[in-house]
């Protein structure tokens, strides 16, 4: 999928969350650490419901979600958390190393810091905050960051939150938080839509990373989430939150540009066809004495379990339902997605869908049509649920129906891994802002500013140019390192082992993946076996072979030194008198072998070598000597 | 002007005042480095006099310093109207008829820009609005008696409160709420059981520790279960709010017995010496204590009956090492009527006091002694400080919490004519306030437990 994105008119923008790498979280002093599957030591229930934002208004996102009706279950722990976290104390003071670190990055992005901070509430409804706002404030604003180009992408402001509570699951109605990550500095950065390609949306992405990563932020899986804004000309502005990688950002975007051109299609067409908004949506009909029958299997269920199966018929809307809008969605998956979201029912029908896949009879489909006066032109929707789902799920046929004569309605949508998106809510306004009334303001005062100033570090582009040119290599491999969080660890090897970067590259990147494919837990490695692993290269007294060996004997006994390692794999220092003593004992096996391939057995005889040599010798040093050994013995047999 | 500027000070106020600018107004703004745009708000007047607050386009607020202002000018104005959206309480002939008393605090609250806390308001259309569940369990009427918060109650707070109640009772009102801040919501509820004499309805005191601007607040919950229990036949004084941190089921506490205990937690209170009276969950109460007042107990609604005379002049010592004579003839010497001691362990003071409390007890003041462990029976007879307290005439206030052992002798001193009769009436079961036992699960009970 390509289009013309000038012609387009598209515009795109970024929102990137961090966390921080402070010691403590943002408004308690309870440690910046994730508890991975560990269990919860207890669970609290709560309810939430909508309040006004500052100005006086309701916001509407947040009433939408209250329709949602859900339960909230928070899991917690007695060591880690305190009661800041379960909405049951006040905030303390502002975490000062966090309101530092985040300065530093307000500069690397050439913004204004702004002086006095106002704590503000973002009110969610949706229970990942347990006092149901986030704690908030906009620490700067108006910067830019340059693209390999030159290109300056316009910073709009850079806020420093708390992070939300985990999603762990939701079930039914209830879903359930964790709230080990609930506090945790974050620093979240909205560029203005100045990005005009869906490739120039992904390098602007991947160098806010790469600047956020030279900060003292955490460097983990998770710790960065990007959300990315586009619009196009007679569209309209999407959020699409959770894109997860940065090779997804492309193709997300040009999936929406579908969407946002095929509901402009639509809008057109029922312009076109002269049809009014209003009137378009008939009343529902209860078909469930009729279809009590019905070959349809979950229907006939349904019904008998208690449910209702309602039709509506939209007059002249044949086509629209089953009009793609990306690739495997049409409007009807849209109307469902978004029925599914908010009325909690499984989703919807419609007779632009091949309905005999459900197994509907003719005479079902016939009843069916009579019943909903249901002309040729029309197009009806069937929905199986309880009356009051029900009537939830018409609310919100109706809303969406009548909103495609009028083309993409603003919301935010969950990323996919396919590249397309589903509806997670109506975008939120700034009506849920409220000032945080259990806070003081907090400074930001010129002196602090400057002593940050005076000692930023380099851009990340500056440090892959230049080490990229130093080590001969890839930009992509000094990115790598950085995104991996292995640059000071490099920096700490080459000094040792300044013979070949290139096997240093490997080590950290290829090494380390592979290692992790295999389940090993590499944390197990610190930079100092690392530093020490690359030292007895250094003396020789192991070859390059040996490295994943010790590596991954590392990971399994994590309390080994290295040099114990290196002995309970068998490895000694081989001289090169014992090494072609070796060599010669194994050619001398194989003189039948070389007879026949002459130089061609240098494979296999190499195989066997290394079986009795790897990690004590370099691999090239075996390749030498065996070479000259085989031809010395042909030249012998000659 | 300045009501205009409310909250700004010193050269922020004056730039203001200069530019002939007001709050609401929609300022552009240029500084040094950088535009803003947005709405000036109003400032707590706590905070620094240097800024401009204002609220940017994207709704969040930020202060500006005066002094890196070079350019500002009004394009307009947009004036914050923070109220809940009224809607009429709807009535059903079915649902009986309640009273729901406003006094102040978090129940029902808003911005309060000057202080940048929250204040109270609400009428019953705000309420059904916020929650609109309360319109299945009664009719609910609302009056605003008080916009206090509890910490600034006087005696004169309780007095009132019951006679509305005793009036609203003979107009035939089947129960009464009080939306109350929490704070001092133990005392004013020890002070409505004993003002309320004969009381025929429930008078359900409520509040909320997370206020009702938040999504989270227990407010809603509190209220539905307060409802719940007003509408019942508990015809006494009592609390009624979250008995856990989750939004699960409230606690029923009986008025004399109840403490806020933690300073922010939602289940700050307990009933002390004594398991709660109930639990009410999903609109359904439960029992836990089976002696309680009930409607049926009274002959008629007419038999409410508000008593409400109280002596003023009461005062509170806390015993701790440093405790001086000076401290207690300061009370004496300023003509204080009685002095509740709250004691170490089973209820003492340091001998060295015991100057002045003679000297008190000599002028005819009440000596009351309670104890700081807050649980447990005052028990003087086991040491010889203790025996001597007693043989000085302090009295002991058995199981009762300094609080309502203080609301108690402000009522008994109110209504005695003699001191005899004060030290009689102290010493009477007025609102089932004296214990006969302290059942064992008492301290430190689990409602796990309990059910």
């Amino acid at each position: 999928m390509e289009f013309d994105y000038n012609n387009l008119g598209l515009k795109c923008g970024l929102e990137i969350h961090q966390q921080l790498n402070s010691n403590t979280k943002l408004f308690c002093r309870c440690p910046n650490e994730l508890q991975g599957t560990r269990k919860p030591d207890f669970t609290l229930k709560r309810e939430m419901r909508p309040v006004l934002g500052e100005m006086g208004a309701f916001d509407q996102a947040m009433l939408t979600e209250y329709e949602k009706d859900i339960s909230i279950v928070y899991e917690c722990y007695n060591d880690v958390m305190c009661t800041y976290e379960i909405d049951e104390t006040p905030p303390f003071e502002c975490n000062e190393e966090a309101r530092r670190i985040a300065i530093q990055i307000a500069q690397l992005l050439n913004s204004n810091v702004i002086e006095e901070m106002h704590v503000c509430r973002k009110n969610y409804l949706d229970g990942s905050v347990p006092g149901g706002f986030q704690r908030t404030m906009i620490l700067a604003k108006d910067g830019y960051i340059t693209l390999e180009n030159d290109k300056k992408i316009g910073i709009d402001i850079i806020c420093l939150e708390e992070d939300a509570a985990r999603l762990i699951k939701a079930v039914q109605k209830t879903n359930y938080f964790r709230l080990d990550r609930l506090g945790i500095p974050l620093v979240e950065i909205t560029t203005k839509p100045d990005i005009s390609h869906p490739n120039e949306c992904k390098e602007c992405a991947e160098r806010l990373g790469l600047l956020l990563w030279s900060t003292n932020v955490k460097k983990v899986l998770g710790s960065i989430r990007q959300d990315v804004n586009v619009s196009i000309k007679e569209g309209t502005r999407i959020e699409i939150k959770g894109v997860q990688k940065l090779d997804w950002i492309p193709l997300l975007i040009n999936h929406e540009i579908s969407r946002q051109l095929n509901l402009i299609k639509i809008k057109k067409e029922l312009h076109n066809r002269e049809l009014k908004a209003e009137s378009i949506v008939d009343e529902p009909l209860d078909l469930s004495k009729e279809l009590a029958k019905s070959k349809c299997n979950f229907v006939a269920k349904g019904i008998k379990s208690g449910k209702k199966l309602f039709g509506i018929n939209c007059k002249g809307l044949k086509g629209i339902f089953g009009t793609q809008l990306m690739p495997d969605y049409r409007f009807g998956t849209e109307v469902s997605s978004k029925v599914k979201s908010i009325s909690g029912l499984k989703g919807l029908i419609h007779s632009d869908e091949n309905l005999k896949k459900y197994n509907f009879s003719e005479e079902d489909l016939k009843i069916m049509r009579q019943k909903l006066h249901s002309q040729d032109d029309d197009c009806y929707i069937l929905v199986l649920g309880k009356k009051k789902e029900f009537e939830k799920a018409l609310e919100v046929i109706k809303k969406r129906v009548i909103y495609a004569f009028k083309g993409v309605p603003p919301e935010t949508r969950r990323a996919l891994e396919n590249g397309n998106t589903e509806f997670l809510r109506e975008l939120h306004g700034g009506a849920r802002l409220y000032p945080d009334t259990d806070s003081q303001a907090i400074l930001n005062t010129d002196d602090e500013i400057n002593i940050i100033t005076d000692s930023l570090p380099e851009y990340p582009w500056i440090i892959i140019d230049r080490y990229s040119k130093k080590y001969n290599t890839e930009p992509r491999t000094i990115k790598e390192l950085i995104f991996n969080d292995y640059l000071p660890l490099f920096d700490k090897i080459i000094e040792i082992y300044p013979e070949n970067p290139t096997l240093i590259f490997t080590t950290l990147l290829e090494t380390t993946t592979a290692l992790k494919r295999d389940g090993k837990h590499i944390e197990n490695i610190t930079d100092e076996d690392y530093m020490r692993i690359f030292t007895l290269l250094k003396k020789k007294e192991i070859g390059k072979e040996a490295i994943e060996e010790m590596m991954i004997t590392k990971t399994e006994n994590p309390h080994t030194p290295i040099h114990e390692i290196k002995e309970k794999l068998g490895i000694e220092k081989v001289d090169m008198d014992e090494l072609d003593e070796i060599l010669s004992e194994i050619v001398k096996k194989s003189e039948q072998l070389i007879k026949e391939q002459e130089m061609r057995a240098m494979g296999p005889l190499m195989g066997d070598a290394m079986q009795k040599l790897r990690g004590k010798i370099d691999g090239a040093v075996i390749s030498k000597h065996l070479k000259n050994l085989i031809q010395e013995k042909l030249k012998e047999m000659k | 002007m300045s009501k205009n500027l409310k909250g700004y000070r010193g050269n922020a106020k004056k730039l203001l005042e200069k530019k002939n600018l007001k709050i609401w107004d929609i300022l552009q703004i240029k500084t040094k480095k950088t535009e803003y745009q947005g709405i000036l708000l109003p400032r707590n007047e706590y905070s620094d006099e240097k800024f401009i607050e204002i609220k940017l386009e994207n709704n969040y607020n930020v202060g500006i310093h005066y002094n890196d202002i070079s350019e500002i000018k009004k394009i307009g104005e947009k004036e914050a109207h923070y109220k809940i959206p009224e809607k009429k309480f709807p009535k059903s002939k079915d649902l009986p008829e309640i009273t729901l008393l406003g006094t102040g605090g978090t129940v029902a609250s808003r911005l309060d820009y000057t202080t940048g806390a929250v204040i109270p308001a609400f009428t019953p259309g705000e309420l059904f609005s916020a929650v609109p569940e309360l319109a299945e369990i009664c009719n609910l009427e609302t009056e605003i008696l008080f916009k206090m918060l509890s910490e600034n109650m006087k005696p004169d707070v309780w007095q009132t409160l019951a006679k509305k109640v005793e009036t609203l009772a003979h107009s035939g009102k089947e129960g009464i709420i009080i939306a109350h801040g929490t704070d001092t919501m133990g005392y004013t509820s020890a002070a409505l059981s004993f003002m309320l004499q004969n009381l025929s309805i429930p008078v359900v005191l409520v509040g909320s520790q997370r206020s009702s601007d938040r999504p989270s607040s227990d407010a809603a919950i509190n209220l539905i279960n307060a409802a719940t229990v007003a509408t019942s036949d508990i015809a006494e004084v009592v609390v009624v709010m979250l008995g856990s941190s989750s939004h699960e089921y409230g606690l029923i506490h009986k008025g004399t017995l109840v403490r806020k205990m933690h300073t922010s937690y939602r289940n700050t209170f307990r009933t002390i010496d004594d398991i709660p009276m109930g639990l009410v969950k999903s609109r359904t109460i439960r029992m836990l204590k089976e002696n309680y007042r009930t409607k049926k107990s009274q002959s008629s609604k007419k038999t409410t009956k508000a008593l409400t005379n109280f002596e003023d002049k009461i005062g509170m010592i806390y015993s701790y090492p440093g405790l001086t004579n000076e401290e207690l003839n300061f009370y004496i010497d300023k003509g204080y009527k009685g002095i509740v001691i709250m004691g170490t362990g089973l209820g003492h003071v340091n001998t060295r006091v015991f100057d002045s409390i003679k000297r008190g007890i000599e002028e005819d003041i009440l000596f009351i002694m309670t104890s700081q462990t807050l649980h447990g029976f005052i028990g003087m007879n086991v040491y010889s400080t203790g025996r001597e307290l007693l043989d000085l005439g302090v009295i002991p206030a058995h199981n009762l919490i300094p609080e309502t052992a203080y609301v108690k002798l402000g009522w008994v001193l109110g209504n005695s004519d003699s001191l005899q009769e004060a030290k009689q009436l102290f010493l009477t079961n007025i609102a089932d306030e004296f214990l006969e036992r302290e059942v064992p699960i008492a301290f430190n009970y689990d409602i796990e437990d309990l059910l």
